[in-house]
């Protein structure tokens, strides 16, 4: 995964270099918006990495003058500025999504991830989370490398949260990936799916939590002991 | 299980104190009294006048006498009685009619004969006696349609007498002249001073006009009056000074946010490359607290120049829901559950990411002050609100008044906001139009309210 870094700032550019560079990224850097589109025209970046205070001019103009030439590659603001209507307008400008400073390095790997589509991809095929780990192309879970007894969907219940692991995922996303449009779907199908999981974890001594945000969805928690 | 908690119930919302400012006099008021008061005192002077001239002529004010009793006499005379009291304060009064066959009426004697011999005309004699004046004379009558002469004698001292005769006068050339002309004027001066004032008016209305959103509009200035005109310049001056602070103000926050969130992230990326220790994990604790410091400071500075539009379609329950899963792992970090519920109708006109904010730091207000295990509720609606409890101590009433205030903290030694997440709170609802009041309700804990005008662009576009 090569990601194009533009950010004025050295030290700053280094810092996320080195940490990206940790979690399996390769990162070419630049520091003003003439050397960005340089590198662009040359190619081959799978995501953009953008500041938008540099010094020979506006990050967003950048943004909307790669949208403006049909250029897809996913663009990650990364920016100082955080007020009420920023946001909105890096979006707007044609970015897939926007952080503000300051950043911390797994949360900007997640990001990037989420943007170049292969969740996990960069590192492994296989999603850890805690001591449990889920590879999707077998359809296997293992707590503590050993493997469990688990149903079809509750495998995919189970990939979903990993995915999102920490966030919460809405109850309706969950029912539209979960159960074909036309199958009948209980209000409590999804609440046994989620019970009978939790047994599961809990009798194979998996120290995750499938946690309940009533009223939005559910969220997989691993508690801090279990992370250290 | 579905779960449920109690919905608020609708309360009347937008029962917004005005505070009764005391009612300062009008210029229009006070120009119409002031004109009141000179016609007044004109009116004053005119009497004077009226009474100083008659005292100078007596002879006229004899006459006038006789002729007003006279023309009592045309409607009291019953045969020959003329039915005359006489003026007041008479001595001696007498009246009778004449029979103009005869040159010398009866009792010519103790009465002055005319002076003209035998022709009857009108006539008043006065004369000075030794304590006082006598006042004699003829006057033609008309009584039904019949013409008869009244002889009438009158004795008397003083200006007693006068009394009626003057007042007949001011009434007949003051007061009827003078009041109709009075009114005139001041319905005249009440619509000229209106109209002089139009122009004050219609600034009025500009300058409650303005909007701290477009501080480039100015006010027009009116060709007349002068003063009017002046008034409006230095007002126009004035903001033109108020829009450069703005700018200022403004490029001041988008430059700080920049100038202090770099090194913060260097800061943050630099200590995450230390081995790990106790002190690394306090210094990234430190690290996040100043973030958010820096964050909330900005926000403040933010919403104090209410420098966002206010005007979209918000779905309070929507960006509820966004603000409930972005904390839900914070809360789970802290061992406490989340609880949302969505009530129905709880939607406003607003900022979408400046409802988020009001959510966030009451959410971050709640996690800081619940205790126990019990879940923090946040619930949007019924109607255009949304309210988040916590099961912690509560807010005493004393409190309350200061929770809002910026840097204010109970206990300034413990904790670790800085004060500022309710303040911004304050000032975001504001901005919305909106209130946050503070309930403890009787289960325990503190409920943080937020209520928002009813959405008044969606109702026009149905």
């Amino acid at each position: 995964m090569r990601l194009l870094l533009v950010e004025d700032n050295a030290r700053l550019a280094n810092l996320i270099r080195d940490g990206l560079d940790r979690q399996g990224f390769a990162i070419d850097w630049y520091e003003t918006v003439e050397g960005a589109v340089h590198a662009v025209q040359i190619g081959g970046f799978d995501l953009i990495l953008l500041d938008l205070g540099l010094p020979d001019g506006d990050g967003l103009e950048l943004v909307r003058s790669l949208r403006a030439g049909n250029n897809p590659t996913p663009i990650l603001i990364m920016t100082a500025r955080g007020g009420l209507d920023d946001r909105v307008a890096g979006l707007d400008a044609g970015a897939d999504d926007y952080v503000v400073k300051p950043l911390e390095i797994p949360e900007l790997a997640a990001r990037c991830r989420a943007l170049l589509r292969r969740p996990g991809a960069t590192l492994s095929t296989i999603l850890q989370a805690g001591n449990v780990s889920l590879e999707p192309a077998e359809r296997m879970v293992s707590v503590k490398a050993q493997k469990i007894e688990i149903s079809p969907r509750e495998v995919d219940l189970l990939e979903l949260l990993m995915r999102r692991a920490g966030h919460v995922v809405a109850k309706p996303a969950i029912e539209n990936a979960l159960y074909s449009m036309d199958a009948e779907v209980t209000p409590n199908a999804l609440e046994a799916s989620i019970s009978r999981l939790r047994k599961r974890l809990v009798a194979a001594s998996a120290d995750i939590e499938i946690k309940t945000v009533h009223g939005v969805g559910y969220a997989l928690f691993i508690p801090v002991s279990a992370n250290a | 299980m579905p779960f449920s908690f109690r919905c608020l119930q609708m309360r009347d919302a937008g029962k917004d104190k005005i505070v009764s400012n005391k009612r300062t006099p009008s210029l229009f008021r006070q120009i119409a009294v002031r004109l009141a008061i000179v016609t007044l005192i004109f009116a004053l002077l005119d009497v004077g006048l009226v009474v100083f001239t008659y005292s100078r002529q007596p002879q006229s004010l004899a006459q006038e006498l006789l002729s007003l009793e006279a023309d009592k006499a045309a409607s009291q005379t019953i045969g020959n009685n003329p039915g005359l009291e006489g003026p007041p304060g008479a001595d001696r009064w007498f009246a009778s009619y004449v029979d103009p066959t005869l040159s010398n009426p009866n009792g010519a004697t103790t009465i002055h004969p005319s002076p003209n011999g035998g022709t009857m005309i009108d006539w008043t004699k006065r004369e000075k006696l030794q304590n006082g004046f006598r006042i004699s004379g003829l006057r033609e009558v008309n009584v039904d349609g019949e013409q008869r002469w009244l002889y009438m004698q009158f004795e008397g001292s003083g200006l007693k007498s006068y009394v009626p005769v003057i007042a007949n006068e001011l009434i007949q050339h003051v007061a009827l002249p003078l009041i109709p002309l009075s009114l005139m004027m001041l319905l005249f001066n009440i619509f000229a001073v209106r109209r002089v004032l139009d122009p004050l008016r219609k600034a009025e209305e500009e300058v409650d006009g303005l909007d701290p959103e477009n501080m480039s509009v100015r006010i027009n200035e009116p060709a007349a009056p002068r003063e009017v005109t002046t008034l409006v310049r230095a007002v126009n001056r004035a903001l033109e000074r108020l829009d450069d602070a703005m700018t200022i103000l403004r490029s001041f926050t988008a430059n700080a946010a920049h100038e202090l969130r770099t090194p913060l992230s260097i800061m943050q990326l630099s200590i995450d490359q230390l081995p790990k220790s106790e002190q690394r994990e306090a210094l990234l604790e430190d690290n996040r607290q100043m973030t958010r410091l820096v964050n909330q400071m900005l926000d403040l500075a933010q919403a104090d120049a209410k420098a966002f539009e206010t005007d979209a379609v918000v779905d309070l329950a929507k960006v509820g829901r966004q603000a409930v899963s972005q904390l839900a792992p914070k809360a789970f970090q802290a061992g406490r559950d989340l609880v949302f519920e969505d009530c129905g109708g709880a939607i406003i006109n607003g900022h979408e990411e400046a409802i988020y904010r009001i959510y966030r730091n009451l959410i971050d207000n709640a996690l800081a002050h619940a205790s126990g295990n019990s879940p923090i509720e946040i619930a949007a609606g019924p109607g255009p609100r949304f309210h988040v409890r916590d099961h912690g101590p509560g807010v005493s009433e004393q409190d309350a008044a200061n929770l809002f205030e910026r840097f204010w903290r109970k206990d300034r030694s413990s904790g670790t906001g800085a004060g500022l997440g309710l303040g911004i709170v304050r000032k975001l609802a504001e901005a919305h139009g909106g209130t946050v009041t503070i309930e403890n309700p009787r289960s325990g804990g503190a409920r943080f309210v937020v209520v928002f005008p009813d959405p008044a662009n969606l109702r026009r576009s149905k």
